[in-house]
C-alpha cells in the first residue's frame, strides 16, 4: 500500500479524479434515467458509450480525413471539426439508445414478461454490439487522431490544468445542468418525472408511455456519446470493449448516488472517479477494476438506496 | 371473557409523511368473525400488512397470543399460525391448484432439503399427509375438480377460493382476509358467506375486510371501522349501522339523527 | 417452432396443443408403467454412452468436428456446458436469480484440482470433493449477503464476484498469474479406464456420470417441498415469503447446489485439460452458459440439455460460426427471449401433464 504516491499527487489525482467522474456522470445519467421509468437496467448503455467512441473516431478519421499523423488543428478549423465530432458522436449514441429500448426492451414490455427476460434480453443486446465491433475491428484497438492540441494552463499544487481536462470539465458540467433544468422545466422533463414516480397514473394522465421510454433513452444516449467524446479525446483510443469498464463503473456511480435520481448521479459519478484515482494510487493500477466492484457491492449491500436514491427492495402488496 | 387471538396496541404506520395509521387499537377474539371495514384509504390493508410483517410499524405492539410479533420475519409470522389472501389475487399462477395449496401447507413441515433428496420416511410421510390435507382442503373450497389446473387458468370465483384454500393450507389460527368477495355477483356473495361460516365452524377466527354491507352484517360478530388511519368504532354490527360517526365517515357529512 | 404448428378444428377451436410433439411424447411417458419407463431409460443412458464412436462410422461421421477432436468436444464443450446449465438452471430457472457471475465457481473448482494437484499428491478422485465443497462454500458466502437484493442488482453484484475471482486469480502470486497453472496430473485410472490425452472417451463417461446424478437429484428435489418453494420464490417472492416459504434459505441452497456444481464440473476440466489460465474464466463463459439455460426452455431441465448441447455442439462443427460464436449467442439471448421468453422446451406445459405422474 503506497501512501506516499497518494500523499504525493493528490491534486493531480482528485483533478484527473473530476474530469474521470464528470464523463461517469454522464454516462451514469443513462443508467439512472432509465432506470428511474422503467426500473430495469439498461445493460447495454456500456455500448452505446463504446459506440459513441467509434463515431468520433469516425468522423475525424473518416469524414475528416485525419490520422494520428496529422497537425493539430487551431481556432475556427478546430472547433468546427471537434463540434462535429462531438454531435456525431452524440446523435449515434443517441440513435443506438433509441433503438436498444425497441429491440431489447419493448416487445417484453409489452407482453407483460417477467423482468428476468428483459434483462437477459438486453444482455444478449449488449453482447451483439460488443462482438460486432469486435469482428468488424478485427478485436483491435483504434486511435483517434489529436485535434486538439494538449497545451497546459498551467499547474496548481502539481495539478495540470490542461486544456482537455478542463474542456471536459466545463462541458459535463455545461451538459449536466442543462438536463437538470431540462427534467425540472420542460413539458417532457415533467413527463419522464412523472412516469418514473408512477407508470399507472401518467397513463391515466393522458401521458404517451411508450414516447416518453424512448425519450428517456434518447437523452440518456446523447449524454453518454457526449461522454464518449470526452473520452475518446482524453485518451486517444478505443477499442471494442472499451465499455464494459467504463459502463460497469458508471453504473456503479448511479446506485452509489441513489439508482433513478439525476443529481445523485453527478454526486455518485464524482465520488467513484476520485475513489478511483486515489485506489489507484494506493494499491497500484491492476486493482482498480476490483475496487470498482468492491465499491458496488458494498453500497448494494449496506446502503441499497445509495447516498440518496430510493429504496429498490419495495415490497409491493 | 373470550381470549384475545390478536391484539394491536397502539399500532402506528407511517409512510414518510402520510400516516397510514394512528395509535389504532383493535382485537380479535378466538373464533369470532371479526371484520374491518372504512372508506377507501382508511388503512386497512396496512392494517393486514403490519400484522403479517411486510412493514414494521413506526410505533405499538401486534400481539399474537399474547406475543409481540413486530419484527419478526414473515414466514415466521405465518408459522405461528397468521395467514392472510389478498385484495388482488396473488395466486402461483404457473402451479396448479393442489400445488398452492401443498407450498402453503410446507411450512410446518420438519423435513426440508435433504429430506427431499433422499426420500427419508418422515419426508414422505409429510408429503403425504400434506398431499391429502390439501386434497381435502379443495373439496373444502368446493375446487377439489381444479386441482390439476394452472392457478392462472382458474376462472376468477374459484381463483379467489384457491386463495383462502391456500391460507388455509398453513393451518393458521386465524385468517386474514382481504375483500375476498370483490368481483363476486349476489349469488356468489351469498356462498362466500356461507364459506366463511363454515370456515369459522371449524375453528379458525377470522378477521375479513370488505365492502359490501350485507355480507359483513350477516356474519360479523363485530365490525371495527377505520378512518383515516383512526379507530372510530368498534360494536356489534347493529350499533355500528346505526353509528353517526360511521355514517359521517361514509358519506362525508354530518349526520342528522334518524 | 418446429414442435407445435397452430391448426384449428372445424369449429375453429385451436387445436394446436394436440398436435405438439413434446406433449405427444410427455403423454407417452405418462402412459407407460414403472418396468417401461425404467427400460427406456437405460435404453437412452446406453445410447448415450455409446456417443463417443459415433463419429466412427461413415453414416454418422458427419458429427465430426473440424478444429478439435469429437470425441474431445463431448467432454469440453458439450458435455461441460450441459453439466454447468443444468446447475445453473437451478438458481436462474428454477428460481428466477440471475446469476451472472456463475463461472467463479467453475474457476474455484478448477483452481482447487489445479493447485492441489501440483502442489499435493492427492488424486483428481480426492481433489473432486474438495473443489466441490470450497465451490458451495463460496456460493454459500456470496450468497448470504447479496441474496437479499432482488432482481437487477443480484445479477450485477455476481457478475461482479465472477470478474473478481477472475482478477484475483490474474493478480496473486499463488494462482500462477496470468500463465495461470500447468502440468495438472489427470485423473488417477478408474475401473480400467485411463485417463490420458488421447482417451477422452474416459472423461466423457465421468462427465455423463455427473450428470445424471444432477438430473436425478433436481429431479428429486422439483417434486417435493425445495421445488415448490424454488417455484414459488420464483413466480411472486413476496407472496411466497407470507405463505411461510423460508425465501433466503432456500434461496441460499439454490445458490449453493448450483455453485457445487459448476464446481465439480471445473475440477475434473482442470485434470482434463492440464493447464489453466485465468482467461479461460471470463464473464463470456458465464453467459454462455447462461444462453444454454435460456435457449433450452428456463427450468426445464430436458430443455436445458438440449439447448447446452445444440450450443456447445454446433459452433464447433459449423466453421464459420465459431468464430462469431459470442455474437450467436448473443443473438440467441435476444432472439429467444422475445420470441419465446419460455425458451424451446418452457416448464409450464410440462406443469400440468407431470402433475398426474406424482398423484
Amino acid at each position: 500500500m503506497n501512501f506516499a504516491v497518494l500523499a504525493d499527487q493528490f491534486w493531480a489525482l482528485t483533478l484527473t479524479g473530476i474530469s474521470l467522474g464528470l464523463i461517469y456522470v454522464l454516462v451514469s445519467l443513462g443508467y439512472t434515467m432509465v432506470y428511474g421509468v422503467l426500473r430495469l437496467i439498461n445493460f447495454a448503455n456500456s455500448e452505446i458509450f463504446m459506440v459513441g467512441t467509434f463515431a468520433t473516431v469516425i468522423m475525424s478519421t473518416g469524414v475528416f480525413g485525419y490520422d494520428i499523423n496529422s497537425e493539430t488543428l487551431h481556432g475556427a478549423k478546430l472547433i468546427f471539426t471537434m463540434l462535429a465530432c462531438l454531435i456525431a458522436s452524440m446523435l449515434l449514441s443517441g440513435v443506438a439508445a433509441v433503438l436498444v429500448e425497441i429491440v431489447a426492451y419493448r416487445r417484453l414490455r409489452a407482453m407483460g414478461t417477467n423482468r428476468l427476460a428483459s434483462l437477459i434480453s438486453a444482455i444478449g443486446v449488449s453482447i451483439v454490439m460488443s462482438e460486432g465491433m469486435r469482428i468488424l475491428t478485427h478485436s483491435r484497438p483504434r486511435s483517434s487522431p489529436r485535434l486538439l492540441e494538449k497545451w497546459s494552463f498551467g499547474e496548481i499544487a502539481g495539478a495540470n490544468f490542461r486544456i482537455d481536462t478542463v474542456l471536459v470539465i466545463v462541458s459535463s458540467l455545461i451538459l449536466f445542468f442543462a438536463l437538470d433544468r431540462f427534467v425540472s422545466k420542460s413539458r417532457l422533463g415533467k413527463a419522464i418525472r412523472a412516469v418514473s414516480m408512477s407508470e399507472e397514473t401518467s397513463k391515466l394522465m393522458g401521458i404517451n408511455l411508450n414516447r416518453v421510454i424512448s425519450a428517456t433513452f434518447l437523452i440518456g444516449g446523447l449524454l453518454t456519446g457526449a461522454a464518449a467524446f470526452f473520452y475518446t479525446t482524453v485518451y486517444e483510443m478505443t477499442k471494442y470493449n472499451v465499455g464494459f469498464n467504463l459502463g460497469l463503473a458508471a453504473f456503479t456511480a448511479a446506485v452509489l448516488g441513489g439508482i433513478g435520481n439525476i443529481r445523485g448521479a453527478f454526486f455518485g459519478g464524482l465520488t467513484l472517479g476520485l475513489i478511483e484515482q486515489f485506489a489507484s494510487a494506493i494499491l497500484g493500477s491492476q486493482w482498480k477494476a476490483i475496487t470498482v466492484f468492491v465499491v458496488l457491492v458494498t453500497v448494494l449491500l449496506f446502503k441499497p438506496n445509495g447516498i440518496f436514491g430510493e429504496a429498490i427492495q419495495q415490497t409491493r402488496v | 371473557m373470550s381470549e384475545k387471538v390478536l391484539e394491536l396496541k397502539n399500532l402506528t404506520m407511517k409512510f414518510g409523511g402520510v400516516t397510514a395509521l394512528n395509535a389504532v387499537n383493535l382485537h380479535v377474539n378466538k373464533g369470532e368473525i371479526c371484520a374491518l371495514i372504512g372508506p377507501n384509504g382508511a388503512g386497512k390493508t396496512t392494517v393486514f400488512n403490519v400484522i403479517t410483517g411486510v412493514y414494521t410499524p413506526t410505533d405499538g405492539e401486534i400481539l399474537f397470543n399474547g406475543a409481540n410479533i413486530i419484527g419478526k420475519k414473515r414466514h415466521h409470522i405465518t408459522g405461528l399460525g397468521i395467514a392472510r389472501t389478498f385484495q388482488n389475487v396473488r395466486l402461483f399462477g404457473e402451479m396448479t391448484a393442489l400445488e398452492n395449496v401443498l407450498t402453503a401447507s410446507d411450512v410446518h413441515k420438519k423435513s426440508g432439503l435433504v429430506g427431499a433428496l433422499f426420500g427419508t420416511r418422515r419426508a414422505r410421510r409429510e408429503e403425504r399427509e400434506s398431499r391429502d390435507r390439501a386434497h381435502e382442503l379443495l373439496e373444502f373450497m368446493e375446487i377439489g375438480h381444479r386441482s390439476d389446473q394452472l392457478g392462472k387458468n382458474l376462472p376468477y370465483g374459484d381463483q379467489r377460493r384457491l386463495e383462502i384454500a391456500r391460507a388455509l393450507g398453513t393451518e393458521p389460527q386465524i385468517i386474514l382476509l382481504d375483500e375476498p368477495a370483490a368481483g363476486f355477483n349476489p349469488a356468489e356473495k351469498v356462498a362466500l358467506a356461507k364459506t366463511i361460516q363454515k370456515i369459522r365452524e371449524k375453528g379458525y377466527t377470522v378477521l375479513l375486510i370488505e365492502h359490501d354491507m350485507s355480507l359483513i352484517m350477516g356474519i360479523s360478530d363485530r365490525v371495527v371501522v377505520l378512518d383515516f388511519g383512526q379507530k372510530i368504532a368498534d360494536a356489534a354490527p347493529k350499533e355500528v349501522q346505526n353509528d353517526p360517526n360511521v355514517i359521517a365517515a361514509y358519506l362525508g357529512a354530518p349526520s342528522d339523527a334518524s | 417452432m418446429v414442435f407445435s404448428a397452430k391448426r384449428y378444428s372445424r369449429r375453429g377451436y385451436d387445436v394446436s396443443e394436440e398436435l405438439n410433439l413434446r406433449d405427444q411424447g410427455a403423454a407417452m411417458w405418462e402412459s407407460w408403467n414403472r418396468p417401461k419407463r425404467v427400460a427406456f431409460a437405460i435404453g437412452v443412458i446406453f445410447l448415450v454412452a455409446l456417443l463417443p464412436y459415433a463419429a466412427d462410422f461413415s453414416i454418422t461421421s458427419v458429427l465430426n468436428t473440424p478444429i478439435t477432436s469429437y470425441q474431445s468436444v463431448l467432454v469440453y464443450p458439450v458435455g461441460m456446458f450441459v453439466l454447468m446449465a443444468l446447475g445453473l438452471n437451478i438458481v436462474v430457472g428454477k428460481s428466477g436469480m440471475l446469476d451472472l457471475g456463475y463461472v467463479a465457481f467453475f474457476a474455484i473448482g478448477a483452481y482447487t484440482q489445479g493447485i492441489l494437484g501440483t502442489k499435493t499428491g492427492l488424486s483428481t478422485w480426492e481433489i473432486l470433493p474438495i473443489g466441490t465443497f470450497l465451490a458451495m462454500l463460496s456460493g454459500l458466502l456470496l450468497g448470504l449477503p447479496t441474496l437479499r437484493l432482488r432482481g437487477d442488482y443480484l445479477a450485477i453484484v455476481t457478475l461482479g464476484f465472477g470478474e473478481i475471482v477472475r482478477l484475483v486469480a490474474l493478480n496473486s502470486r499463488e494462482t500462477g498469474g496470468p500463465n495461470g497453472i500447468t502440468g495438472i496430473p489427470n485423473p488417477t485410472p478408474l475401473f480400467g479406464q485411463r485417463f490420458t490425452l488421447d482417451n477422452p472417451k474416459a472423461y466423457f463417461w465421468i462427465v455423463l456420470v455427473m450428470i445424471l446424478l444432477v438430473i436425478w437429484m433436481i429431479r428429486r428435489l422439483s417434486v417435493r417441498r425445495p421445488g415448490r418453494a424454488w417455484e414459488a420464490i420464483r413466480q411472486d417472492e413476496d407472496v411466497a415469503s407470507l405463505m411461510g416459504v423460508p425465501t433466503l434459505k432456500y434461496k441460499l441452497w439454490s445458490f449453493s447446489i448450483g455453485a457445487s456444481i459448476g464446481g465439480a464440473a471445473g475440477v475434473l476440466y482442470a485434470s482434463k485439460i492440464m493447464v489453466i489460465a485465468p482467461d479461460m474464466f471470463t464473464l463470456n463463459v458465464s453467459i454462455l452458459i447462461l444462453a444454454c439455460v435460456v435457449f433450452g426452455g428456463m427450468g426445464n431441465i430436458w430443455g436445458v440439455v438440449l439447448g447446452a448441447t445444440l450450443l456447445a455442439y454446433l459452433p464447433e462443427r459449423i466453421r464459420f460460426i465459431t468464430d462469431a460464436r459470442q455474437l450467436v449467442f448473443g443473438l440467441t439471448l435476444v432472439v429467444v427471449m422475445n420470441v419465446r421468453p419460455d425458451g424451446l422446451l418452457p416448464r409450464k406445459k410440462r406443469e400440468k401433464i407431470a402433475v398426474k405422474d406424482k398423484e
